[in-house]
């Protein structure tokens, strides 16, 4: 039962805002229906006799409508004729156009109302607000009313901030010109169309007939220098048409981080309409010098695009262990974003930190990695102050003590020592000083075993410091 | 060095911008390590496998000849709470453009009751302190400076100048100095890089070095010299030339690589070459390395020959699928000959490792990523499985859990070792100034060994961290990672 009553519910509701819905779409309906009474009237200014006459009201009163609307022979209307003018962006009025269309085509002419407010085959009283096709065609132009040159436009129509009755709402409705979907028009084809065919004129009329130069400043970062964006009047009603900075094709492409600066320096110009300084310097840590030619944010600038600090291609997951290379070869390119303390903080870790670079629990695993090292750990820490001396606290030394046993997976290491040694001797100086290879490894005393091995240029290594050889050949070095 | 101090000390008052980050750090460590013992011949028994044992079943080695047979048992428990505080600060606006200070130094102690932790000693350590006059064709450094190049991270205190024409992309560095130890801020004279008590220099090296380079859209190059000498005896310490360049000729591919060429041994040290290429969707590399480790002349080190492994590696990442992401990496290595094959000894010289990962982001707060790693090498080998989830509930804090399975020989050491690892960490930037970071990580270590030896490894680390950063001008003072602030003091608008 329950289940039905809220089902007579929902339906009632649904027929209550439906009705609501219709009446309110009635009320914004045009209140008058023109060809309705084609028939009553003969004539335009029987009900329009302010439109040549300004002593007389442009709108038929009330009263005149009653007269048939009075409740039994028609039924009552309650329509009320405007006290002020519709908004509008036309400089037209019709006293005027009348006055200039009797001037240029002679005292006797006239235009009837028609020529402007009905389609050419239209019957009586199918009337239109005004068919902009006509007005062209009269003024001698074929293109489409929004292709027109910049220079008709202002024939007719107001610049946007001069036409201060218009809303926002229908602002936001002005239908956007064909030239506006041109490919690049929003990058630099705007730009080229700016400019004024009228002489003296900084803007286009075409451009000032729809935006103000707030609208302008959404994006320019550069309008007080624009001379075309000055030209334009202060309106904020022009945000009502919206738009929004977008980043051109070239800033998509794989390598444009590793171009930019080259680009920018060769061509500050396209990059100070969209960046600011502060673009800059949201990546680089140091100011580069193109951005210099870039203004500052500040009042009257579009704030500009928002940079955001990504990485750049060169760096992905791997990146961590393969950044050696880019760094090396190209150091400043790191320096643009990157502080040396970031540099510091891995490559001279403090004592108590618990490690960026390594994994976690690499220390479990270190004595492999050490081994057949990936990456040099000498690059980050000292063999001594930091490999020994953790390993002499933890009695990983040899103590000048061969044959302790401690490498007792291979009872015979002793004798294959060698290759672990020539192998990975990183890994031996870790436990390991020098008088414990020159027990046996020396010239002068031990076993007189040779350490040198291959690619040993005897030659060069005591003309370069001959006092290592020493430690093994005492004066007479050979 | 006084003068910079100096400079670096009242600056702030002058300057009309400075940032300055202060950082503490404190991590807690309990580990015990292993202890060289001794037993008279006479004591060693016999065990069930035949070998040599203490009485209490250590596996001791007996050397022919000798009166004691010696192994490891398990060393003391020792505790370690290295704390840090490390300040970064950038002063500039002194009245002349251009002018800049720059310094990062670190105060550390072992609180623990051994004094054990590597890197606490000495207590201050300064890894920068330079003055900088910055114009567009120059850039002077005067004081303690880390130069940075395919050569690695040398430090020296000297004047280093940089020439640039940044317009067609040249530029041209020359620096002069005393030296700092590899991989340290510390001078090699310092005795916390002596820990073996064994040879040292008496004096710091004289470095001085300088390079080329071109910075282009195309391809970026660059030359590098660095001589060190010691100055009592005007020996080489070292004397290398590197050659670093990436060209991107199509858009997408990279072609990265360099050499290093030891003119003191007469030796080719490490390069690489690697092809990358970079898409939306994946990316795919496939390189060629060679390793050669690099040993200064003060040590006896370079004498022994060691020798290049050479390898090549592969990767590739997939990101295409909705919410995931795949990788995989890959190498396989050789060792040069090292000419030590003896009749007892067979030479292993070849190896392969690689990794495999997945990252499942679900929602933008939450992921998840596993991976598996294995490596077989000579000397040492492992297979290991690990996994992390984390979770951001706001842009402020981060919560991950990470776990993690390794599996190994120990090296040149018998047997194996399971170990396990669990941790938990949180991070927290209540503000722009301040960040908190908190992590626990207990490792478990199961060695499978038949006599006492077999001790474990078992550890719980603790781990704090506290920034704070502030500075002069308004906003943002916490930058994107990796940002500094501008002489400008200028922000995203």
């Amino acid at each position: 039962m329950k289940r039905a009553q809220r089902l007579v519910g929902a339906v009632g509701i649904l027929l209550l805002a439906g009705s609501a819905g219709q009446l309110l779409g009635r009320r914004t309906r045009d209140g008058f229906d023109h060809a309705k009474h084609s028939k009553l009237f003969p004539s335009c200014q029987s009900c329009h006799a302010g439109i040549r006459d300004a002593s007389q009201p442009i709108f038929p009163s009330t009263a005149s409508c009653a007269e048939c609307h009075d409740g039994q022979v028609e039924k009552r209307v309650d329509w009320e004729a405007p006290v002020t003018p519709p908004p509008t962006n036309l400089r037209f009025t019709h006293a005027r156009h009348d006055t200039q269309v009797r001037s240029r085509l002679g005292a006797d002419s006239t235009l009837a109302c028609v020529a402007c407010h009905s389609e050419k085959a239209a019957g009586w009283m199918e009337v239109k607000r005004t068919l902009s096709r006509q007005c062209l065609d009269c003024h001698g132009h074929a293109e489409t009313h929004l292709a027109v040159a910049d220079s008709a436009c202002a024939s007719c129509h107001l610049t946007l901030a001069q036409a201060s009755t218009l809303t926002r709402e229908t602002i936001a409705g002005f239908p956007e010109p064909e030239s506006h979907q041109a490919p690049g028009f929003a990058l630099s084809g705007h730009g080229r169309q700016v400019s004024s065919t009228i002489p003296g004129q900084a803007v286009a009329a075409s451009c000032a007939t729809c935006h103000a130069r707030d609208f302008c400043i959404t994006c320019h970062v550069d309008a007080p220098e624009q001379r075309s964006i000055q030209a334009l009047g202060e309106d904020p009603r022009s945000l009502a048409i919206a738009t929004e900075l977008k980043a051109p094709p070239s800033h998509a492409a794989a390598n444009f981080l590793n171009r930019h600066g080259a680009q920018a320096r060769g061509g500050a110009q396209e990059c100070r309409t969209c960046h600011t300084r502060e673009s800059c310097s949201t990546c680089h840590t140091q100011e580069p010098a193109a951005a210099r030619g870039l203004a500052m944010a500040g009042a009257g600038r579009g704030k500009g695009a928002e940079v955001t600090r990504g990485r750049p291609a060169s760096h992905g997951t791997d990146f961590r262990d393969s950044h050696a290379a880019l760094a090396q070869a190209s150091p400043r390119s790191c320096a643009a974003c990157h502080a040396r303390t970031e540099c510091l903080d891995c490559h001279r870790p403090t004592a108590a930190s618990t490690g960026s670079y390594h994994p976690a629990g690499f220390l479990t695993r270190h004595p492999v990695a050490a081994y057949a090292r990936e990456t040099s750990c000498a690059d980050c820490h000292s063999s001594t102050a930091f490999c020994a001396a953790c390993h002499q606290q933890s009695g990983l030394t040899a103590q000048k003590l061969l044959g302790s046993g401690y490498h007792d997976s291979k009872q015979s290491f002793a004798f294959g020592h060698g290759q672990a040694a020539r192998q990975n001797l990183e890994s031996c100086v870790g436990c390991h000083v020098e008088r414990d290879c020159l027990t046996c490894h020396s010239a002068r005393g031990g076993r007189n075993f040779n350490p040198h091995g291959p690619g040993f240029d005897a030659d060069r290594m005591k003309r370069k410091n001959s006092e290592t050889c020493t430690v093994c050949h005492g004066a007479s070095i050979p | 060095m006084l003068v910079i101090g100096a400079g670096c000390a009242v600056s702030p008052a002058l300057a009309q911008g400075y940032r300055v980050r202060l950082d503490g750090r404190v991590q807690s460590v309990g580990f015990r390590g292993v202890e060289l013992d001794s037993i008279p011949v006479s004591s060693a028994v016999i065990g069930p496998s035949g070998g040599s044992y203490s009485p209490d079943g250590f596996a001791v080695r007996c050397a022919p000849g000798s009166a004691f047979c010696y192994f490891f048992r398990p060393g003391r428990e020792q505790r370690a709470a290295p704390a840090v505080t490390s300040a970064d600060f950038t002063v500039w606006g002194l009245g002349l453009t251009g002018l800049s200070f720059h310094g990062s130094a670190r105060v550390a102690a072992d609180l623990g009751n051994a004094d054990v932790w590597p890197g606490t000693d000495p207590s201050v350590q300064l890894l920068e302190a330079y003055a900088e006059y910055n114009t567009e064709p120059l850039i002077g450094r005067l004081g303690r400076q880390v130069y940075s190049s395919r050569l690695g991270f040398s430090g020296f205190d000297g004047a280093r100048i940089t020439l640039r024409d940044v317009k067609r992309g040249f530029d041209a560095v020359g620096y002069f100095g005393q030296g700092l130890a590899r991989g340290t801020a510390l001078p090699v004279t310092s005795p916390a890089l002596n820990p073996l008590d064994d040879f040292q220099p008496h004096d710091r090296q004289i470095v001085a070095g300088a390079a080329l380079g071109y910075t282009g859209g195309l391809a970026d190059i660059r030359l590098d010299y660095q001589r060190e000498v010691d100055p009592r005896s005007d020996h080489f310490v070292s004397e290398r030339a590197a050659l670093a360049s990436e060209v991107r000729l199509i858009p997408r591919l990279a072609l990265a690589g360099g050499a290093e060429y030891d003119i003191a041994q007469g030796i080719w040290g490490s390069s690489d070459v690697t092809l990358r290429y970079v898409a939306p969707d994946f990316a795919l590399s496939a390189g060629f390395q060679r390793y050669r480790p690099h040993f200064e002349l003060w040590t006896m080190w370079g004498v022994f020959s060691p020798v290049a492994y050479q390898a090549v590696t592969g990767s590739a990442s997939y990101s295409g699928l909705p919410h995931l992401q795949l990788r995989a990496r890959g190498t396989r290595f050789f060792y040069e000959k090292t000419e030590t094959e003896t009749p007892l000894v067979s030479v292993e010289d070849h190896g392969w490792r690689y990794s495999l990962g997945a990252t499942w982001t679900p929602i933008a707060q939450l992921s998840l990523e596993i991976g598996q790693e294995a490596e077989f090498a000579p000397g040492g080998s492992y297979v290991s499985y690990d996994g992390a989830l984390s979770y951001a509930p706001r842009e402020q804090l981060l919560f991950t859990l990470y776990g993690a399975k390794l599996t190994r020989p120990l090296e040149f050491r018998f047997d194996e070792a399971t170990l396990r690892e669990v941790g938990v960490g949180g991070s927290w930037r209540p503000s722009e100034r301040w960040q908190v970071d908190l992590s626990a990580a207990r490792f478990a270590e199961n060695r499978k060994r038949p006599d006492a030896a077999a001790f474990d490894w078992n550890q719980t680390r603790l781990s704090a961290r506290l920034s704070y950063l502030f500075g002069s001008g308004e906003g943002t003072l916490r930058l994107p990672k990796g940002r500094r602030p501008t002489e400008t003091g200028s922000r995203t608008p």
